[in-house]
């Protein structure tokens, strides 16, 4: 082939171009660590890189979720210790003042420190958390959700549960409101309750009540009544007041129907009754206004000592309840901790594991790169040389 | 002793012009478009008979100089120009775009990451106003993103426009050039020289391949030695010394946009004829680059509006108002063609953000039909409806409306995302107006004695004037309720309630007297199940019917644009090898070599210097003779 000098320059130039593209090229990646830089280098790890790009921010996001989430459930945790140990508080104190020899001026001192007590609950159901949100107010996180009233307190927040996202298709509740954990408590023992009524005479004090058959109990309201000090009858509170049981009384004896067993102590006296009703919400509030109110009435006249016993009794049931219904949502709390915990390392290894593959990706194999822009380098200096010895070739030279 | 003073004379006449031809070979060595001449030598008749009536020559003659030119070489060289032209202006726009769209730092991607992280914020601690004013931050950045890379693509469209006017004014030029050429040419052919006219020749070669590498031509040469050129599909730009003239057109859809036309079109684009060469590739970058780009993006911009609207106006505020919109984006654009006859006028919505495709279609109406056809894939796409408000004509997501029955041939060019990229904004500027919380809460009273549950109530119809009236449903008996009071409705455990716009489910076994309330969730600032359903979007199929989400959008629009710059750099690689190839081949036949020519310097030297030897021995032949006459008669 004919091989014009016209063509050995092009050809020098449009390579060396080529060359020192190249060069470029291999500097830019030593430069930035990348070993592309753009989409079209290599478009499919590109969208691989993007993806895990994507998956990496997300899950460090998720990260930050549940570290917010931890910050929220360990505030609410120490609330619920402090009301665990208020609550204890209060039933030492309900002991201590049904413990028969108390007198009327010590009640009164009693009271004051149950009403000390019921402050301090206050405080709690109100506590807020760092950022000044209310965290038993379910979602109404800026209204104060609890505020005393004679009969105990009102609740202004809502029934809401904040959740956040700690993983992909997995959220934790980051608090529980008000209404479930100082409100939604049963009375009594949980299923039932027994109240005397206000007219008793005798000294009737209801003891231990339990459940011997759930399946026989329904859910219905019964009047134990007494005919006579020695009898009694059990009817059932619905219309037409059938009969349920009757029989012969002796104190400390168990009277049981329905399911249901019901220790009555003391002496009744004839047309007392105590009311058996399926049991209902209370508000911890309530139950200590209720103590409160009884421990002031005072324990004068044997009437209003048979009261106060029975009083005191129906608010160590409930406080009793409340205990085991905060166990039971720090219990949760707790779960939620622990399930944070887990997916917190999940995260961090996971992260890990992204940040390798990207880097693993898009990371730039310094030793290789370096090794190419040396050879591309030999490349560059080896043309120039060639084309530098073929452009002495010329016969003009030699024609003298 | 005359005869060989002649033959001498003509050698040395015919060398001199040889040397002077190689002078002219090593003269133009650099010159482009110059083709190697040789000088072609003949034996002259012989004129005289000589002693015994044999013929001696009569020295040598200069038969003419031709060039060395090879037309399937140039015309494979021009072709290869013209595809070369094409890749690489084709090449400019595609690798900027590559640019701009990146790869992971400071792109498009990350901006929707932060924006959908900025979400999550907001859920960690809803009341935080600083939580929510970063998250409006976010999507300001998320926008203007959007907005920014709309800004650019459409100014690389404005750099297609002016290189397609300076393509065309000097395609204009070069054709007149070869006009001219061309009438030059057959004067030196009808005056009957005989000679070829290499300069002329060489011009216009040249012309022709500065030309094919603005656009693709084919040529012809008539007997009179004048070449007519044609570009696109046979359209004449040189036919003898008449050119016609190439001309951009405002596109008949979109004025901003130029076409290109000829003086003999009566106006019509000739756009999908031009294939090549650098105007060919412009007219590519802008169809199957730029565009498509900013329809995807587009794409995406109406997706993330639509999806992010849609959440927020199922929520609630916190000053207890549903959410009113996060992002305005621009609606479909739909322009009726400028050949349209008459002024009827279309309105496109989108009904169906899942089955919105980012291509442009084309609607067109005659003989009493409608017909649409997909512009990027060309396929027909079946329409339902009848194109008026009551019933809009359907297809792809979109839904239609005709101001009036348009005239028969009319079209008209829907551009369901074109403008979404460029007039994505966030019209939320209150962070308190963002919707964190749910619209609706539901409660169970604390007096319930069964063990039924109410689920949160999800809104359904965010339009309903009646979302955020409070409903009391009370049961009548365990498996009967009535809401507000009134009614008796049979109850399932689990089983759906809906009204005013809202769904919720009641489980497990309430009773008697047992009273469940959905409300207002105004007050609820604590609130953050619509900005966790807002968040968690991000993972939420929203295109392609609910299997492609905004981000994975996003990721295919930059892998499909790095995949085309890497296509068309490899095309370009490949395309310039081949054109050093046919420079080559062209070099290889045309191209001046000075070793050649040198060697050629001293053989003609050498053939000079022998004639003038050989006159010198002719003289002095000559001169013994005289000699040896004068010594005989002195």
């Amino acid at each position: 082939m004919r091989i014009t000098q016209g063509m050995e320059q092009a050809q020098f130039l449009s390579s060396l171009n080529q060359l020192e593209s190249n060069i470029a090229q291999t500097q830019n990646q030593i430069s930035t660590g990348l070993s592309f830089t753009t989409a079209s280098q290599n478009p499919v790890d590109a969208g691989l890189v993007a993806n895990y790009s994507a998956a990496l921010a997300q899950s460090q996001q998720y990260t930050s979720n549940a570290n917010a989430a931890q910050t929220d459930l360990n505030t609410e945790d120490t609330a619920l210790t402090q009301v665990q140990s208020q609550l204890q508080s209060l039933r030492d104190l309900a002991l201590e003042a049904n413990s028969g020899s108390v007198s009327s001026q010590n009640l009164t001192a009693i009271a004051a420190q149950a009403t000390q007590i019921q402050s301090s609950l206050l405080s709690l159901a109100n506590t807020q958390n760092g950022n000044g949100d209310y965290i038993f107010a379910g979602n109404a996180a800026q209204t104060l959700p609890f505020a005393l009233t004679a009969t105990g307190a009102s609740y202004a927040g809502d029934q809401g549960q904040q959740q956040v996202q700690i993983a992909a298709g997995l959220t934790v509740a980051t608090g529980d409101n008000g209404n479930v954990v100082f409100n939604q408590i049963k009375t009594g023992n949980g299923t039932f309750t027994v109240t005397p009524s206000a007219a008793n005479a005798g000294s009737g004090v209801i003891g231990a009540t339990t459940v011997s058959n759930p399946a026989a109990y329904t859910g219905g309201s019964y009047s134990i009544d007494f005919t006579a000090p020695n009898t009694y009858r059990v009817l059932d509170a619905a219309p037409p007041h059938t009969v349920v049981t009757f029989g012969t009384y002796t104190s400390g004896q168990t009277i049981a129907f329905s399911g249901l067993q019901v220790t009555l102590s003391g002496q009744p006296a004839a047309g007392d009754s105590f009311a058996v009703a399926p049991s209902s919400d209370q508000s911890i509030f309530t139950t200590v206004q209720n103590l409160v109110t009884a421990l002031q009435a005072g324990n004068a006249t044997p009437t209003a000592k048979t009261q106060l016993s029975n009083s005191i009794a129906a608010a160590i049931n409930n406080i009793d309840q409340a205990l085991s219904q905060t166990s039971t949502v720090q219990a949760g709390v707790g779960g939620r901790l622990n399930l944070i915990t887990t997916q917190l390392s999940v995260a961090t290894s996971q992260q890990t594991q992204l940040q390798t593959s990207i880097t693993s990706l898009q990371g730039l194999n310094y030793a290789s790169a370096v090794t190419s822009l040396d050879s591309q380098n030999t490349t560059l200096s080896a043309a120039m040389q060639a084309f530098t010895l073929t452009q002495q070739l010329s016969l003009f030279k030699y024609i003298s | 002793m005359s005869d060989a003073f002649g033959i001498d004379l003509s050698a040395l006449q015919a060398f001199q012009q040889a040397i002077a031809v190689t002078s002219n070979n090593v003269a133009n060595a650099n010159t482009p478009g110059y083709d190697e001449e040789s000088i072609n030598l003949t034996t002259a008749a012989p004129q005289t008979v000589g002693f015994g009536g044999v013929p001696i020559g009569d020295g040598v003659s200069v038969a003419g100089v031709s060039r060395a030119y090879s037309q399937a070489a140039t015309n494979q060289l021009n072709t290869s120009q013209s595809s070369l032209g094409q890749l690489n202006a084709l090449q400019n726009y595609t690798s900027q775009i590559d640019n701009l769209f990146g790869t992971t730092a400071a792109g498009l991607s990350t901006a929707l990451q932060t924006y959908y992280n900025g979400w999550s914020t907001v859920a960690d601690d809803p009341t935080s106003t600083a939580a929510r004013q970063a998250l409006l931050g976010d999507a300001n950045a998320l926008a203007s993103n959007i907005n920014s890379t709309s800004t650019q693509l459409n100014s690389l469209n404005s750099d297609v426009n002016s290189g397609i006017v300076a393509d065309v004014q000097q395609i204009n030029s070069i054709a007149t050039s070869i006009a001219t050429l061309n009438q030059q040419i057959a004067n030196n052919a009808s005056s009957g020289s005989g000679q070829a006219p290499n300069q002329l020749l060489d011009q216009r070669d040249q012309l022709v391949s500065n030309l094919s590498q603005l656009v693709g031509v084919t040529t012809s040469t008539d007997s009179n030695g004048a070449l007519n050129v044609f570009v696109g599909n046979g359209q004449p730009l040189v036919l003898q010394g008449v050119t016609t003239t190439l001309t951009t057109i405002p596109d008949q859809f979109n004025a901003s946009q130029l076409d290109i036309s000829t003086s003999t079109s009566d106006g019509n684009s000739i756009n999908s004829s031009i294939t090549s060469g650098d105007l060919g590739g412009l007219l590519a970058a802008r169809s199957q680059a730029i565009n498509p780009a900013l329809n995807q993006l587009g794409q995406i911009a109406t997706a993330l509006a639509q999806s992010a609207n849609t959440q927020q106006n199922a929520g609630m505020n916190l000053n207890g108002q549903l959410g009113a919109n996060m992002f305005s984006v621009g609606a479909p654009l739909a322009t009726a063609s400028s050949l349209n006859t008459d002024n009827t006028h279309a309105t496109v919505s989108i009904s169906n953000i899942g089955s919105l495709t980012s291509d442009n279609y084309l609607l067109a109406y005659s003989a009493g039909a409608y017909k649409l056809t997909d512009t990027t894939t060309g396929a027909n796409v079946p329409l339902t409806g009848a194109g008026t408000a009551l019933s809009p004509l359907s297809a792809a997501g979109l839904s239609i409306v005709l101001s009036a029955t348009p005239a028969a041939g009319d079209q008209f060019l829907i551009q369901p995302t074109a403008q979404a990229a460029g007039t994505l904004s966030v019209a939320l500027t209150d962070p308190s107006r963002i919707a964190a919380a749910a619209a609706v809460q539901t409660s169970a009273a604390n007096t319930n004695t069964g063990s039924g549950t109410i689920g949160p109530a999800t809104v359904q119809n965010a339009a309903n004037p009646a979302l955020l009236n409070t409903t009391t449903i009370t049961f009548l008996s365990p498996t009967t309720y009535s809401v507000n009071g009134a009614g008796s409705f049979a109850y399932t455990s689990g089983g759906t309630i809906s009204l005013n716009g809202w769904q919720t489910k009641i489980s497990g076994t309430p009773a008697l007297g047992d009273v469940f309330t959905v409300q207002s969730n105004a007050g609820a600032t604590g609130d953050n199940t619509n900005a966790l359903a807002s968040a968690s979007q991000q993972a939420q199929g929203i295109l392609s019917n609910g299997t492609t989400s905004v981000a994975g959008a996003v990721s295919a629009l930059i892998t499909g644009v790095g995949s085309q710059a890497e296509q068309v750099n490899t095309a370009q690689t490949a395309q310039s090898a081949v054109n050093t190839q046919a420079q080559t081949a062209v070099s290889s036949v045309s191209g001046v070599n000075l070793d050649q020519e040198a060697a050629n310097l001293v053989q003609w030297q050498q053939s000079y210097q022998a004639a003038a030897q050989a006159l010198t021995i002719a003289n002095s032949l000559f001169t013994s003779f005289m000699d040896s006459i004068n010594g005989t008669y002195s």
